[in-house]
């Protein structure tokens, strides 16, 4: 770690931590969801049973309902509010999933 | 074409498709046009609505809804004629007849700076004269959003093309599906059951949920009402899970976890509210068989298939991946499970052996998966 200088926050709170194991978890505690809801299941890649077959499956199969819903608005674009054409001309997810680009907030 | 501009084309047969709408629900049944058709109804991107003859299981039309996708949450009229469909990233309803496509209702629910969200909330009155909305508001400033008091609109079907609310009530948040009752309320789905009287605005909570009073024993529930469905015995059935405690450490390991349900009867208004089997996988829609109430189906990754009176599961087949919605042809042989992908699979209600699929052109998303047919 001495070669490594930390840049962020978070990476400043870590290097304090290195010596101190339980101040780690408060620095995971700091991960929390920001998007149009205050939706913060967690579960996205643990189900209810704490293994992944309650899961959606494929990711695809699930891809639109998260973001029409603005269910998971961390992991996948709110198309109900901030980025609707997000989905144009990519009907279905199973197939087109290749054509769906990441979000960039440089070009809104 | 705009939306706007689709509105202002349309708005020439307003009228018209107005008093063919108001024709068809207020004469009395045994005049209808007599029709034998039993469509399966969803909606799939970028924005159709899909009429599925269930006798071919193959597509009959598919309705152009205006506007952006979302949600595709719909309900068909109690004559089976028309359906109205939440559209327009979950603001505008569209109302169609269903034998042409031809857009009979609709309503914007924005108005300037306000903007309208509707979260699967759509029911028709029972005498098919009234749309009811659940409106969630938010001001959008030039520094702020202010959120405001969401609301049941009430919208005259036979006003057509751009309705207005002809009254509102404010209602409590995180309001999902609802239903309306033979005897005037519609039911809201949300941390509790309640029903709203759509006269007066007065509401009564018919299952507490989440203001349950169990003891420490029971866990509050977990409700999910994204798809409630039972229209077919006009019910309205909204699952939950709650987990009964071996002591009062509330150990969640050592837990019994169970499935319940919010039973509601829309004839009476009267509300049932029990566990009914054990918590083994996930299910997001319970569907009851008609020829045994006591039978219902559930589909998330699997189909199962459960005896509540004995509250055991009988039978659970895998899917070939995730759906939100299930239904059942008119005579109980055929089960349909959609939502989420671009397929719906056909089941056989007995062995829940997989025996046919409707490929749709685009993904159903979050859209219900509804059956519409004459019942009144």
């Amino acid at each position: 770690m001495k070669h490594l200088k930390s840049l962020n926050k978070k990476a400043h709170l870590l290097d304090g931590a290195e010596d101190r194991p339980e101040a780690i978890e408060e620095v995971v505690a700091m991960q929390t969801v920001v998007g149009c809801t205050a939706t913060t299941d967690p579960g996205w890649e643990i189900d209810a049973f704490g293994g992944s077959t309650s899961l959606c499956q494929p990711m695809e199969a699930d891809l639109y309902g998260c973001a029409d819903s603005c269910w998971w608005p961390a992991q996948v674009p709110d198309t109900m509010s901030h980025y609707p054409d997000w989905g144009d001309g990519k009907a279905d997810a199973t197939k087109d999933w290749r054509k769906l680009d990441g979000i960039f907030e440089d070009k809104i | 074409m705009t939306l706007i501009r689709r509105i202002s084309t349309l708005g020439a047969v307003g009228l018209l498709g107005a008093a063919a709408l108001l024709a068809g629900c207020a004469t009395p049944a045994h005049k209808v046009a007599a029709t034998d058709a039993e469509y399966l109804l969803t909606v799939s991107r970028p924005g159709l609505l899909h009429v599925i003859d269930m006798k071919t299981d193959r597509i009959a039309r598919s309705c152009e809804v205006p506007g952006k996708f979302g949600s595709g949450a719909l309900v068909p009229s109690p004559d089976g004629r028309h359906a109205f469909v939440l559209g327009n990233l979950w603001e505008d309803v569209y109302g169609f007849e269903l034998e042409t496509c031809k857009l009979v209702f609709s309503a914007r629910q924005s108005v300037a700076d306000v903007t309208v969200k509707t979260v699967q909330s759509l029911a028709v009155s029972a005498d098919g004269s009234e749309l009811y909305t659940v409106q969630n508001p938010v001001r959008r400033g030039a520094d702020r959003f202010e959120v405001m008091q969401p609301r049941l609109a009430v919208y005259r079907i036979a006003d057509g093309l751009d309705a207005k609310p002809v009254r509102s009530f404010p209602v409590k948040r995180r309001i999902t599906k609802i239903a309306a009752t033979v005897g005037g309320e519609v039911i809201l789905g949300g941390a509790d059951v309640e029903a709203i009287d759509v006269r007066s605005g007065a509401l009564r909570t018919v299952s507490a949920l989440a203001s349950w009073d169990r003891g420490p024993r029971w866990l509050t529930p977990d409700a999910f009402a994204m798809h409630s469905q039972g229209e077919h015995l006009n019910e309205y059935v909204m699952p939950y899970v709650t987990a009964k405690f071996a002591d009062d450490k509330q150990d969640m390991a050592s837990a019994e976890w169970w499935w319940g349900m919010s039973r509601v009867d829309l004839d009476t208004g009267k509300a049932e509210t029990r566990e009914i089997f054990p918590f083994e996988f996930v299910i997001f829609s319970l569907l009851a068989d008609p020829r045994d109430r006591n039978i219902l189906y559930g589909a998330f990754n699997t189909l199962s298939k459960h005896d509540i009176a004995r509250k055991q599961t009988l039978k659970v087949v895998e899917l070939d991946h995730t759906y939100y919605s299930v239904q059942i042809s008119r005579d109980a042989s055929r089960l349909y499970v959609g939502g989420a992908g671009s397929t719906i699979s056909i089941h056989d209600s007995g062995t829940l052996e997989k025996i046919g699929s409707i490929q749709l052109p685009g993904d159903m998303s979050t859209a219900d998966v509804r059956v519409a047919y004459k019942r009144r």
